[in-house]
Order: structure tokens, then sequence, then C-alpha cells
């Protein structure tokens, strides 16, 4: 019994979701962060989405390396993106990434020009992450990243 | 004339090159472990008096030229590579030159999911305020010119970059960042701004820097949206006179501790920081041995008003002695009342054309000079003035 409860409550969540993705295919905010199947699942909260972005977090739960893929800073998307899956701005990213790219200390996203590039690379690429503007096609190589 | 011309040319012809430069940055060009980003600007000063970056009072100067190119290689999870090379020209402190900014390899000895530790050796830069890493990448930061209290553009090669090591760790947690760094490294700064600082425009000899220990905490909430920082550095320099030479072998102790704070909102960007240094100078015969403190601060604060326009409203001051405010006696080195001080207000225009091209304008009210470059102004006691007027426009291309 104690193992079913969280099964029932994601399949509760997932129903609400599903229903609202279905209903409201055009919502506000409703960039969708993705990743590659290879992504181990794990409770990943808000702070470290934004740190995995930001190219602070460098690896996974199971050790192995992030790759992050980003539209270009002025996407609507990414701006979409960052403000409103991850309460930022924009130029807060594009100071911590230039910080790292002209001091030697760590290095950007790789930038895409499309989401049909960015569904792509996430497909292809073990242990990616990207996001897109709304819920891509089923694809066994691409999920929903979940964080709280 | 003909100089200032073919100087034109050759910044336009390189602005040129880069226009059709391909953005090798960009993905689909290189593999993802290898990264090239590259950066250059140009800017024109004009004063009303004094020199700045070449001769600007009664004229247009040259400001300074910057072009970068950096690489970055990741063979594996816990090795890296980087090196930047930098091209500089800034009036008659430095008429062009090249040099490595930084190459380094960088050692992750441990690493897991909230933070990691790790060593950087090689030609490292120095983590000193919010800005002095980047400090010669326009983009990073508002106006034209650095606040000067805080980072002098007549001193910087001495805490640039530089030899040694790194030792860092940063920690991610859910009420914010925390990011370590202690260098141990030789300056490489070894140039005559440092001497006229030091010892005024009589002085003939060489400083030479020792090995120094550079510190910085940083704190960061919300992924940048507040960030605080301490700064410490611990700087000898040694002098060694020429024969004839007015000044002894001393030595000159600076040990600047800086306290940065930041804001960063979706459209007002507020900055202030506090620098309080510490200097010991001793050894040098016709100056008397002392002790005394340089203070210098900044308020800034910037204002998206439009998503590709940024205005900015600067106050900075430094005192290069709080005991003595005023200069007095400074006319016995060469210099006079008014090098003792600066008070610079700033107003500053930013327009991000698109994703790689940045122009720029400010102006500048500035009472004292104490930040005039030496090189610009070899006769500082009878040519400078104590109240000038600055302007400055830049335009900047990066990948």
């Amino acid at each position: 019994m104690r193992l079913r409860k969280p099964i029932i409550r994601k399949l509760i969540t997932s129903a609400i979701v599903g229903v609202c993705l279905g209903l409201c295919p055009v919502v506000a905010g409703a960039a969708e962060i993705i990743v590659n199947a290879s992504v181990p699942s794990a409770h990943y909260s808000r702070a470290d989405t934004r740190a995995i972005f930001a190219m602070h977090l460098r690896i996974w739960p199971n050790g192995e390396p992030i790759k992050v893929f980003t539209l270009t800073d002025d996407d609507p998307v990414h701006k979409d993106f960052v403000k409103n899956s991850l309460d930022m701005f924009p130029h807060q990213f594009r100071r911590a990434w230039d910080r790292m790219i002209y001091s030697g200390t760590g290095i950007a996203p790789v930038q895409l020009d499309s989401e049909r590039e960015m569904i792509e690379k996430v497909t292809n690429t073990p242990n990616a992450i990207g996001y897109v503007s709304k819920k891509p096609d089923s694809n066994a190589q691409i999920r929903l990243f979940d964080y709280q | 004339m003909r100089k200032f011309v073919c100087s034109i040319i050759n910044s336009g012809l390189s602005l040129g090159i880069l226009w059709s430069l391909p953005l090798a940055g960009r993905a689909g060009d290189l593999p993802d472990e290898i990264q090239v980003h590259g950066f250059l600007a140009q800017s024109l000063f004009h004063t009303s008096d004094n020199n700045l970056f070449g001769q600007s009072d009664d004229g247009i100067s040259l400001g300074i030229t910057e072009i970068g190119l950096n690489s970055s290689y990741k063979p594996s999870n816990r090795l890296s590579f980087a090196i930047q090379g930098l091209y500089r020209r800034a009036g008659n402190i430095d008429r062009g030159s090249v040099r490595v900014d930084y190459g380094l390899a960088d050692l992750t000895l441990w690493e897991y999911t909230s933070g990691r530790l790790g060593l950087r050796g090689g030609r490292v830069k120095v983590p000193l305020g919010l800005y002095n890493e980047t400090r010669d990448v326009a983009f990073t930061h508002p106006t034209i010119l650095l606040p000067q209290g805080n980072y002098f553009e007549r001193s910087r090669s001495l805490l640039t970059s530089g030899d040694g090591g790194q030792f860092y760790a940063e920690q991610h947690t859910g009420y914010g960042d925390f990011n370590f760094k202690f260098n141990y490294v030789v300056p490489l700064g070894n140039n005559q701004e440092i001497r006229s600082i030091q010892l005024g425009p009589f002085a003939r000899g060489e400083f030479e820097a020792q090995p120094t220990v550079v510190t910085q905490l940083s704190y960061e909430l919300n992924g940048g949206e507040y960030v605080f920082a301490v700064s410490y550095a611990d700087l000898q320099l040694d002098y060694h006179p020429l024969a004839g030479d007015r000044f002894g072998p001393g030595t000159s102790f600076v040990r600047p501790l800086m306290l940065s704070a930041q804001y960063n909102g979706e459209k007002l960007t507020l900055t202030g920081e506090y620098n309080y240094r510490r200097n010991v100078v001793k050894g040098y015969g016709i100056l008397p041995n002392s002790r005394f403190t340089t203070e210098s601060w900044y308020v800034e604060g910037s204002y998206r008003f439009l998503p590709n326009w940024q205005v900015t409203v600067r106050y900075d001051t430094i005192y290069a002695n709080t005991d003595n405010r005023n200069g007095m006696g400074f006319e016995r080195i060469g210099l006079p009342n008014h090098a003792a001080y600066a008070q610079d207000w700033t107003f500053g225009l930013r327009w991000d054309i698109n994703r790689s091209w940045m122009v720029r304008g400010e102006y500048h009210r500035v009472h004292g000079t104490m930040w005039l470059p030496q090189a610009d102004n070899p006769d500082r006691l009878h040519t400078t003035q104590e109240d000038w007027d600055l302007f400055g426009v830049q335009i900047s291309f990066r990948f």
C-alpha cells in the first residue's frame, strides 16, 4: 500500500496535466523543459534547474555530464522559458555565461536556432537538457523534465 | 592626422572582417567539446581638458582597442583547457600589444551534484570585485570605462591576470550559490604607470611584483538576482632604482579589500562596490616610510527602458590617502594636488543592436585627476586641470 500511494498521486497529476495540455494548448509561460531519456529521474528543484542552465551544475545524479542546449538570447521562446519557467531574466544568464566564457572558467550552453533543432539535439544527445514552447510529439528518446 | 586616419581604416577593416566572420561559437560548426568565442571593441574619447588614451584634449583620441579570441576544450569530465589571446591598444599607456590573457588547465578534484572543488594552473584571471576578470570584454559591463576609482585603467596590468594557480570551490544550495577562489600568482604588471602611481613621474627604476595572494568569496541568490562578494589581495612591489635615481630600493605593499553588491532586476540593475586599500611604503629614502589608506567606492544604477536599450548613472569617488585628501605636498613628487582624488559622475547609454553588436556612449564630469594616465599627460603638474569633461563612444562586436 505504501508503494502505491505515490503512483496514484502521479497518475492523478499526469491526468490533470494531460487535461490541461489538451484543453489549453496555448498558455503563457508554457515552455516545457525536455531531457534525453538517458537522464536519471530524481527530485530536482527549481534552484537545481536554474543552476543547470547557468552551467553551474555540471553533472546528473548518476555522474554523467549535463549537456545543455538553449535557443538564442533574443528568441521569444528563450525569453518565455527563462522568465516563466525559471523566474529569471535572460540578461542574468548572459552575465553568468559571459563571466565563464571570457575568464576561462567555464563554457556556455550550445545555442540553437530553432525548436526543431532543439528536439533533434535533445533526442540524439545522451544526458541532454533543453526546452521547447510546447510538449513535443511522442518520442521514446525524449521526456519532460520534472522539477519542483 | 595621418596616423589617426590609418588607425580608423585599420579599425574599420577589422570590423568589416568580423562582420563577415562566421559565428564559429554556434552549434554545428565545431564539436561540443570545443568552444570558440571572441570580441572586439573600439572606442573614441574627447575631453575638455587633460588627455585620456591619446590626444583627447581639443581632439579625438582613438581610446582603447580590444580584440580577444578564446577557445576552450574539454577532453574529459574532470579536465579542461582554456586560452585567450588579447590585442590591446590604449593611448600612450599601451601602443598596441598582443599577449596571452589567460591560458590554463582546469582540473576538477571532486565533483558532486551540488558543487565542486578544483585547481586551475597556468595563467589565470584575478578575481577582484565584480568586473575584474572580464574587464576587457566590453559586453560584460554597462559603460565604456569601468568606475576608475576601483578599476584603474592605468595600472590594470598588475591585477588583470597572473601566472600561478587558483583553487576554487563552488556550492549550490536552495538558498543561494557560493563561489570561492584563492589565487596564488605572480602578477604580470611592471609598467611605468604603476611606478608613477607609487612614486610620481621622477622615478626611473623598475618595479617587480612578488607572488601575490588574491581571494574572493561570492554569494548569489536567485540565479544572480542578488550578488554579494568580498575580495582581498596582498600585493608586494619591490623597487629596483637606476643609478642616480632619487629613490632608494624601497618596497610598497598594497592590500585592497573590496566589498561588492549588486541587484539584477528585470529592468533595473543597482551596483555598489567599496574598496578599502591599505598601503605600506618603506625604504625609498626620499619618501618617509608610511602607512596610509586609499579609499574608493561607487554606486551605479542601470535601467533597461526598452529591451535593448540601457541607461546608466554612476557616482565614483577615490581618495589616494584618507589622511591627506587634498594632496598637500604632492608637488614634491611632481604631481598637482588634484592628483590625490577623483570624483566622477557618469551618464551612459547603451544599445545592444543584436546578439553580436553593441554601441554605447557616455559623458563624465570629473573633479580631480587621480586616475589620469601619466603616459598621456607627461607634465601633470602644469598641464592637467582639476575639473574636466569626458565624452566617449564605443562600438563592440562579439561571437
